[in-house]
């Protein structure tokens, strides 16, 4: 099992019909937050007009006031507008390492999940060594040969969360595949690539969306370890990682330089589970 | 039928499936240990030079060549795969480029510090998520939210932000724990908080839900009709129901436990697999990422062959399939 | 050339004079335990090094400052330095060069043995010189250090003789490195696995155990007779033990000492001593180190620093004093020369620094840069005024990468475009060995001002096998050659001092460095230990004359 698939089973069982729906407060806290997270993201400027990159050395190390609410970092630059510029990339890094894990999730498990047992035998025993490489391990191996960076970091998260999706969207297409309509349509005389287009896909993107939604907060977390160990993005870049690697230097005389960072990143983490729960759950009532 | 026959069929049931995943285990081996070895022929540079301490350490071109000699570099690609392979065969993981060590006595050394520092947290996780499922399935559907609330926060924590503010509070401001391991237990007090913590919030949501399901079950109410306490029930009944999902997580948390180990060892200035991983990792030692790498690769794979077992021999159903 | 040179040589050299008599003034370890009545014996210190852990505990494989630190606690040198410069005994009682400058004699002190038992005498001598030399050895640093030297042979038990292949007026300052220490010719015998887990030297400490990635242990040398001759007492040493940690977390480095759960740790960031003037508990040791000063070279083998207006206008439009007086929050002072302010032949020029952004401006337009693009920055025939410059994550701390923010920053205001590539050292190396890139600060330990001969002659450019070549700034100027290769040479002190003097101000007043301050390195350290300093030649601790207050 994955992080990934403890939290999508998880999900699937949160959102079996007859439990009490229980995220109302915080699907609503979410929502707003996800807002907040996306026009950060999109348009910064709204949310912080300043230059995150402007430096101010008379004002460094100022602790949380009226005029930098989070603060300010080593040279006197706001750690709130930093934080907020920053999530354009970590949202980006993480929607990246999502796209290239749940890619080559849906190409190894369609693959394994409609071509036959031969085809399914030998994507399983690659799965199986992917899986050799417990979490940061494969993304680790990946940074030695290609050397740290972002884009290299990214793409390693991604990686290392492939064969998770891989796994799940297996399963979920052998599930869907022996379902009713299917095999009626499999009467009908359809062939295979019909039925994988009309019948399974449709039934196997919508929680593929939630998978990723799911999966978006863990990349996120996973590419600003990677930043944070110094194999990913560098400061002066206001990746959430970096800005807390910067931070930890401080963390004896500034903790808000690397506490509000970090609270930024679990809140997204948070958010994408609140949210991805409950898209699961609406879609499973609906 | 014969008794004996029955008897061996049973017999071959359970071992059947355990010989092919014995051989299975064996194939996973021999394909991690080409994807290493193959995988670092890509990296850009002469590893004569690695050995020498890297490009500044302008090493003559005598060593560089006695160096080359030493370790082989000089042959082909393919002499030098099947070298390897023949090395690992015998257990020798080879001799690291930068600590001057051969790999195999350096990393089984540092197994120790992190099964330690693993399977206390693995320990810690389970009765923080014991006890914050137990209390929140029972506490009506305030004590459920904030339950699951808890557990989300605390399933998305990244280890490195956790640690760093747990030395803060705990060593810096409070002055109460050591941020380092001096030997002692309360050195590992944080190291296992930081790795129990996110691990309780991911067992504790999957705990308990299970055991939503376990009350809900047929045996959970005829249980309850016989007159058994709701803590008898809770605890005799649902649990050891919800323990078998709780099994087969145990390969994940393993995964999830090294990830988080390489951020600990590292923070917390402990010995062990995940600072000797990452040293390597900047260091380009390739020989003790292959060497950190295989040690893991065994150790899951034994892990989920123990699971396995375990599973099979909780659940009866298991072994027909 | 805007001023006439040599008013400008005189009055820089007289700046350099004066601020060097004051820093060597402030150079001493401040100690502020003064009243604190008669040294204790016994006790374990802990030390918690932020360095990497070295991966052979004998410096003359490979030759790092890691293992400089460790090994001054069990190994000793022939000669060492005392606070003002000048080369004392140490292993070595006396020594002669003859009157051609190819062969010297050391007089060794008689009465010392290695802690394995072996007699300390020229025989052991030769055999290090011969073990440094040795390619299997793997010597880096040592073995660069004796470049100049042939052989070096026992004439009887207590003199051994030096033979170069022409003079070296540095060779004294390099035996005093703690890369080219004695060894017990015994020890070296052994395998190198073996010698780099436990060398034997005379030290006042031996290493008893080294649990990778943990810690090392020392134990004091009961049989100890062999100070340099500036140290504070004779006989064995006080402390009992001396456990050596590696904790590369700063954080948890300076809460490990603020909790006492270690005595003295290294590698201490601005922050956690100015926290550390301020309590009573801990004290703060500030000792930079010898060779080159941190500076930023640029590149003057390719454009755009090819052309010295356009260097000076980028060093005129950097504003390093602001920088450094932020991050270092009054830990670390500005330097203005080639060389550490431990150096007695440093030359300081302030005047050459000043940050002057009009200046700048004028000069960039002087020099054809004079448009600019949309976003601000210089072009010049269609190019953007642009300076490559990598970063080394693992040379330089963060407080020195948050300068290099700032000077990106400031220099954007006069429009040069620095685009900071923070990397790891394989890629840095890397960017350097293909000469990609524009300006770059590389740290480099050397003791004495033959550092400028490695940093600044050209035969420097030509890169060794790895690709890597120290002459960083690609200076290329004959008369610097000339200056540099003559000192080299020179023996009488006077003479070599005046020829260092002038080569490091046509280095300084040629534009190819921006000087930022000395090599940082401070220690913070409990109270209660007591006695504790560095040793003057690459100021590593010794842990010798240190004792437990408790």
């Amino acid at each position: 099992m994955s992080e990934l698939e403890v939290q999508a089973d998880f999900a699937a069982r949160a959102g079996q019909p007859g439990r009490p729906r229980r995220l109302g407060v915080a699907e609503t806290a979410a929502g707003v937050l996800a807002l907040f997270l996306l026009v950060s993201a999109v348009a910064p400027h709204l949310v912080a007009p300043g230059d995150p990159l402007g430096i101010d050395p008379l004002s460094a190390f100022a602790p949380p006031t009226r005029a930098h609410v989070f603060g300010t970092d080593e040279s006197g630059r706001d750690i709130f507008t930093r934080v907020v510029h920053g999530t354009q990339y970590s949202l980006v890094i993480g929607a990246a390492a999502t796209a290239i894990g749940l890619g080559l999730g849906i190409v190894l498990g369609t693959l394994a999940g409609m071509l036959g047992r031969v085809v399914d035998f030998t994507v399983n025993r690659f799965l199986e060594v992917l899986f050799a490489f417990p979490g940061l391990l494969l993304a680790l191996l990946f940074i030695v040969i290609f050397g740290p960076g972002v884009a290299t970091a990214t793409i390693a998260v991604g990686l290392s969360t492939a064969p998770g999706y891989a796994r799940i969207i297996r399963a979920q297409l052998i599930t869907v595949r022996s379902a009713a309509f299917v095999e009626a349509a499999t009467v009908l005389g359809r062939t295979r690539w019909q039925i994988l287009l009309r019948h399974i896909l449709p039934n196997t993107l919508a929680p593929l969306f939630v998978l990723a939604t799911l999966g978006i907060g863990q990349a996120i977390v996973w590419a600003a370890t990677l930043s944070y160990l110094g194999l990913g993005a560098e400061p002066p870049t206001a990746e959430w990682g970096a800005l807390l690697s910067a931070g930890r230097t401080y963390i004896t005389s500034a903790w808000w330089m690397s506490f509000f960072p970090g609270l930024f990143i679990v809140l997204t983490a948070v958010t994408a589970t609140v949210l991805g729960r409950s898209i699961d759950s609406r879609m499973r009532h609906a | 039928m014969a008794e004996p026959v029955n008897r061996r069929r049973a017999v071959l049931r359970v071992i059947g499936p355990m010989a092919a995943r014995l051989g299975g285990a064996v194939f996973v081996l021999w394909a991690v240990a080409s994807i290493t070895f193959f995988a670092v022929r890509l990296i850009p540079g002469d590893p004569a030079q690695a050995v020498l301490g890297g490009p500044g350490s302008q090493a003559s071109p005598e060593a560089l060549a006695l160096v080359r000699n030493e370790y082989g570099f000089d042959q082909s690609v393919l002499v030098q795969y099947l070298a390897q392979l023949g090395r690992l065969a015998t257990g020798d993981l080879g001799r690291s480029y930068a600590l001057n060590q051969d790999v195999g006595p350096l990393v089984l050394g540092q197994l120790g510090g992190t099964v330690l520092l693993a399977a206390l947290a693995l320990v810690v996780a389970w009765l923080l998520a014991l006890a914050l499922a137990a209390w929140s399935t029972r506490g009506g559907l305030v004590a459920a939210r904030v339950g699951s609330g808890l557990e989300i926060v605390a399933a998305a924590l990244p280890h490195f932000w956790l640690a760093t503010s747990l030395i803060v509070v705990f060593s810096i401001w409070l002055g109460v724990l050591p941020p380092i391991s001096t030997g002692g237990a309360t050195g590992l007090v944080l190291p296992v908080l930081t790795l129990a913590v996110p691990l309780a919030g991911f067992l504790g949501q999957v705990l308990r839900e299970s055991l939503l399901t376990a009350l809900e079950s047929p045996f959970v109410l005829s249980a309850r009709a016989r007159g058994e306490s709701e803590r008898g029930v809770l605890w005799t009944h649902a649990l050891r129901h919800a323990s078998l999902p709780a099994i087969s997580l145990s390969g994940w948390a393993f995964g999830s436990l090294i990830s988080g180990a390489i951020v600990v060892e590292t923070i917390f200035a402990r010995p062990g697999l995940g600072r000797t991983l990452l040293n390597a990792v900047t260091l380009r030692d390739v020989p003790v990422v292959i060497g950190v790498v295989m040690i893991v690769a065994v150790a899951y794979i034994l892990m989920t062959l123990l699971t396995d077992a375990a599973s099979r021999l909780v659940d009866p159903r298991l072994r027909l399939a | 050339m805007r001023r006439p040179a040599p008013t400008r040589r005189l009055l820089a050299a007289t700046t350099g004079i004066v601020a060097l008599g004051l820093l060597v003034a402030g150079c001493t370890p401040t100690d502020p335990n003064e009243p604190v009545g008669e040294p204790r014996n016994g006790g374990t210190l802990t030390y918690a090094s932020g360095d990497a852990e070295p991966s052979c505990l004998d410096p003359h494989v490979g030759g790092n400052f890691p293992q400089a630190l460790v090994s001054a606690q069990y190994l000793e040198s022939l000669v060492s330095r005392d606070d003002a410069g000048q080369i004392i005994p140490w292993l070595a009682e006396s020594w002669t060069p003859s009157d051609d400058g190819l062969t010297w004699d050391f007089t060794l002190r008689g009465d010392v043995t290695f802690t394995d038992g072996t007699a300390f005498d020229a025989a052991a001598v030769q055999a290090n010189i011969a073990h440094l030399q040795d390619p299997t050895t793997l010597s880096s640093t040592g073995y660069l250090a004796l470049g100049k030297v042939a052989s070096a042979t026992a004439v009887s038990p207590t003199v051994v003789r030096f033979t170069l292949t022409e003079p070296d007026s540095a060779l004294l300052e390099s035996l005093s490195q703690p890369w080219l220490a004695m060894e017990s010719p015994a020890a070296l015998e052994r395998s190198q696995d073996e010698n780099c887990a436990s060398p034997v030297g005379t030290g006042p400490f031996i290493v008893q155990s080294w649990v990778k990635q943990n810690a090392i242990t020392l134990v004091r040398n009961d049989d100890y007779v062999s100070p340099p001759a500036d140290a504070g007492h004779a006989g064995p040493a006080y402390l009992d033990e001396v456990i050596w940690r590696f904790i590369p977390d700063s954080a948890s480095r300076y809460a490990a000492l603020q909790s006492g759960e270690v005595d003295v740790i290294d590698n201490a960031q601005p922050d956690t001593i100015v926290q550390a003037e301020q309590s009573d508990s801990i004290e703060h040791l500030d000792s930079p180190r010898p060779g080159a000063a941190n500076r930023v070279e640029l590149n003057s083998g390719r454009a755009p620093f090819n052309d010295v207006r356009v260097r000076e206008a980028f060093i005129r439009s950097a504003n390093v004093d602001d920088a450094v007086s932020s991050l270092f929050q009054g830990t670390a002072t500005r330097s203005y020369s080639a060389l550490s302010s431990v150096e007695a032949t440093a030359v300081s020029n302030a005047a050459l620094f000043d940050y002057d952004p009009s200046a700048a401006a004028k000069l960039l337009d002087a020099a054809g840069w004079n448009e600019s693009d949309a976003e601000g920055y210089r072009v010049k025939d269609g190019v953007r005024l642009s300076v490559e410059f990598p970063v080394s994550t693992n040379q330089s701390i963060p407080a020195e990468q948050s300068v290099f923010e700032q000077i990106q920053a400031t220099a954007k205001e006069t429009g040069f475009e620095v685009k900071l590539a923070p990397m790891d050292l394989s890629s840095w190396y890397a960017a350097l060995a293909s000469n990609d890139y524009d300006a770059v600060s590389a740290p480099y330990t050397k003791v004495g001002p033959d550092v400028l001969r490695i940093l600044y002659h050209s035969d420097s450019i030509v890169p060794a096998p790895s690709g890597y070549f120290a002459n960083l700034a690609q200076v290329s100027d004959p008369e610097i050659d000339a200056l540099l290769t003559t000192a080299a040479r020179t023996t009488d002190a006077a003479e070599r001092n005046s020829l260092y003097a002038d080569a490091q101000n046509r280095i300084l007043e040629g534009f190819y460095i921006l000087p930022l301050y000395d090599q940082q390195n401070h220690f913070l350290l409990r109270s209660n230990v007591v006695g504790l300093r560095t040793l003057p030649t690459v100021a590593v601790p010794t842990l010798y004359d240190a004792w437990l207050n408790r």
